[in-house]
């Protein structure tokens, strides 16, 4: 009933008055992907208070991880099922306890887990975009409730700008072609500047985010 | 939106006389609007190409409008064919009877809610508490409004009315933290704000947001925001609800990007927000993709509420290409005095004046566009290439037909206002014409240009929503 009244209101305020679209201007390409990408990546995530170290071997990544599991004085961990080959992360973090039992509710569950780490399917060079996918053994919640999130970007990842979401959505779709049911960008830890206007990190979500660049051919 | 008799853009006049001499409301005003520009300025100008991106923008809020029908039919089927169960409300009852109908059959105890301005428009809450639930607002400033029963003042920026010590009172008196003094900290008031919240978003039954824009090509949402709280209610609870006015559909995930590339830019001067979440269907339970989190049932109300009838205007729909990025409230001489309370509605500033005329009756709303300079600050400031000021002119020429004793009413606004006049004209006569041929960026003063532009005579010719809403009148509906 309001569902046609709507569209019908609509349909004749088109006809009464149709509206020509311009053609718009040509998208202004995206920025080319050179060897400086890291650097250019680094340099985006400085200003959100977010360091980049770069990893050339598994072995340095899961130092990286375990130097930052440190830093933020890590005690637990959860982890997503699914990371990227070759890397060990249960025995780079393995004085921490993991939360993987995630089934009895997965905010519950890591609603005091120190630790989140995941993977970016794809990393954007010009806003410092961090392009997570969820699905299975990707749950939402770890890249969100943790305190501290670390993302692993294997080099692979790397893109120029949000223009590459498109691509990305439909490169998860499933086999009916639905996209996935959720995909989030994350630039930056959480953030506010409600109060007075006084930049504070870390409000609802992580307030420390840390990214590990995995530099070699996955 | 529901209007009261101490909040309503009925008393416009009346509450920016008092908003315009109250000089700590002021200062602040003074400090978050330039705070907001300079950070957008700065923004703007490392933007590489920025009139091209502005103008692919545009073209893609255009495109919606000119296919607006279609792409909701679209829209409802993908978005119905990914799991999500779409409703339709004509107005704001029907959306609070829809909303407030899933919190019932879904058993809410507790709601959380991220910020949404169109949820405060349908004056959202009240029907929500009267099934019984609590009802919390997560975002930060719209957290400390609630408490402190107050409307949002901006809409980025929900309580830049209050300092420090006002929340710490607020939070003594509404947390429970008899001890908190006033001298807290921004971060540790943050921190306890953090905490609050959390219990809620773990116990909550139900998430409601608003949408950013929604993509008629794959049925999703798209949620941007900076603190997390969206995400916790689309993560947490095992339902949730997102309640979209119906222009803000976007045809193709290409044109979501081309949005996505500016609307941060031109809200927070942001690359991209903290987190921008798209949203499609409910959290997957078939093998071999079974999710362990994400709400397990999603809704999508879409809203008219006096939108669809605005698309026969030629002139007055450019209002709803509008994706709310607030940048022309902070470019205004006149909100830049006033502040957001004054206009008595949950929109504000520039393109706040336009909607509320648009959607609220016009005995409600006939002081709002005479509440304006044409000073053609907001033209110069949108992305999108709204020209508000045309869109004012147009206003006032309804509400003159309507009323033939009303044309003196902006004269009477500006000599209640001497200060936003003597601002807004100051500005102008600072700049030479040739203006257009700078860039486009906040904090530069208004180029004559557009200030002559919209001083045209207006056409009489009624239009064909004015008809509209003279039939609805008579006819009811
Ligand atoms: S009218 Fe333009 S500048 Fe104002 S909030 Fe909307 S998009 Fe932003």
């Amino acid at each position: 009933m309001s569902r046609q009244q709507i569209l019908d209101t609509l349909r004749a305020g088109l006809a009464a008055a149709p509206l020509v679209v311009p053609a718009p201007p040509a998208r202004p390409a995206s920025l080319p992907m050179g060897a400086d990408a890291w650097a250019r990546l680094a340099e985006v995530l400085a200003p959100l208070d977010v360091r980049l170290r770069l990893a050339a071997t598994p072995a340095e990544a899961a130092q990286h991880v375990a130097d930052i599991a440190r830093e933020r004085a890590a005690t637990s961990y959860t982890r997503w099922d699914d990371m990227p080959p070759g890397l060990d992360m249960d025995d780079a973090l393995a004085g921490l306890s993991r939360v993987s039992d995630l089934g009895g509710g997965c905010c519950h569950a890591l609603a005091h887990v120190d630790l989140g780490l995941t993977f970016a399917h794809a990393a954007l060079i010009d806003s410092g975009s961090l392009v997570l996918v969820a699905g299975r053994g990707r749950p939402r919640a770890a890249s969100l409730l943790p305190p501290t999130h670390v993302c692993l970007v294997p080099r692979s990842a790397l893109a120029p700008d949000v223009s590459a979401l498109p691509g990305l959505l439909r490169g998860h779709a499933d086999t009916a072609g639905l996209p996935p049911s959720c995909l989030n960008l994350v630039t930056g830890p959480s953030s506010t500047a409600d109060i007075e206007l006084v930049l504070v990190r870390g409000v609802h979500g992580p307030g420390a985010l840390d990214v590990v660049g995995l530099d070699w051919d996955i | 939106m529901v209007l009261t008799d101490t909040f309503t853009p009925r008393n416009f006049r009346g509450q920016s006389h008092l908003a315009a001499r109250d000089a700590r409301l002021r200062a602040i005003l003074d400090h978050a609007t330039r705070y907001f520009m300079t950070k957008r300025g700065v923004a703007l100008e490392a933007f590489a190409d920025r009139e091209d991106h502005f103008g692919r923008a545009r073209v893609a809020r255009l495109a919606a409008l000119s296919r607006l029908p279609e792409l909701l039919e679209r829209l409802e089927r993908n978005a119905t064919a990914a799991g999500t169960r779409v409703h339709w409300a004509r107005d704001a009852a029907q959306a609070r009877e829809i909303v407030a109908g899933i919190a019932r059959d879904c058993g809410a105890k507790v709601v959380v809610k991220g910020k949404s301005m169109v949820s405060e428009e349908i004056a959202l809450n009240p029907a929500l508490e009267a099934t019984g639930a609590e009802v919390w607002e997560t975002d930060l400033g719209e957290f400390i409004v609630q408490l402190a029963q107050e409307p949002p003042s901006h809409i980025i920026a929900p309580c830049i009315h209050m300092s420090r010590a006002d929340v710490a009172a607020l939070f003594r008196e509404k947390l429970g933290l008899a001890d908190l003094a006033d001298a807290a900290s921004i971060p540790e008031l943050t921190l306890l704000a953090r905490r609050a919240l959390r219990e809620k978003f773990l116990a909550a039954d139900l998430g409601v947001t608003g949408v950013n824009m929604a993509v008629a090509e794959t049925g999703s949402v798209v949620l941007v925001e900076n603190e997390g709280n969206i995400r916790m209610s689309t993560t947490c609870p095992p339902v949730h609800v997102a309640i979209m006015s119906l222009e803000k559909v976007a045809a193709t995930l290409e044109d979501a990007a081309d949005l996505l590339r500016v609307l941060p830019r031109s809200a927070t001067g942001q690359r991209m927000s903290s987190y921008v979440s798209v949203l499609t269907g409910p959290r997957r339970t078939e093998e071999p993709n079974v999710e362990l989190d994400g709400p397990r049932e999603t809704h999508l109300v879409i809203l008219d509420n006096g939108r669809a009838e605005v698309l026969a205007d030629p002139v007055l729909r450019e209002a709803l290409l509008c994706f709310r990025c607030g940048a022309c409230l902070n470019s205004c001489p006149v909100y830049q005095t006033v502040g957001g309370h004054a206009y008595g509605s949950v929109y504000s500033g520039p393109i706040g004046t336009l909607l509320s005329s648009l959607l609220l009756p016009t005995e409600d709303t006939r002081d709002l566009p005479f509440g304006c300079t044409l000073c053609g600050a907001c033209k110069k400031t949108c992305p999108l290439g709204i020209d508000h000021p045309k869109l004012m002119l147009r206003l006032r020429e309804r509400v003159c037909a309507g009323s033939p004793g009303l044309a003196g009413v902006a004269h009477a606004f500006l000599a209640l206002h001497p200060l936003a006049y003597r601002l807004a004209v100051g500005a102008a006569r600072a700049v030479d014409p040739g203006l257009n041929l700078l860039p486009r960026l906040p904090g530069l003063p208004v180029g004559l240009a557009s200030f002559v532009d919209s001083r045209q005579p207006p056409r009489l010719k009624t239009p064909f929503s004015a008809q509209l809403r003279r039939s609805r009148k008579k006819g009811g509906a």
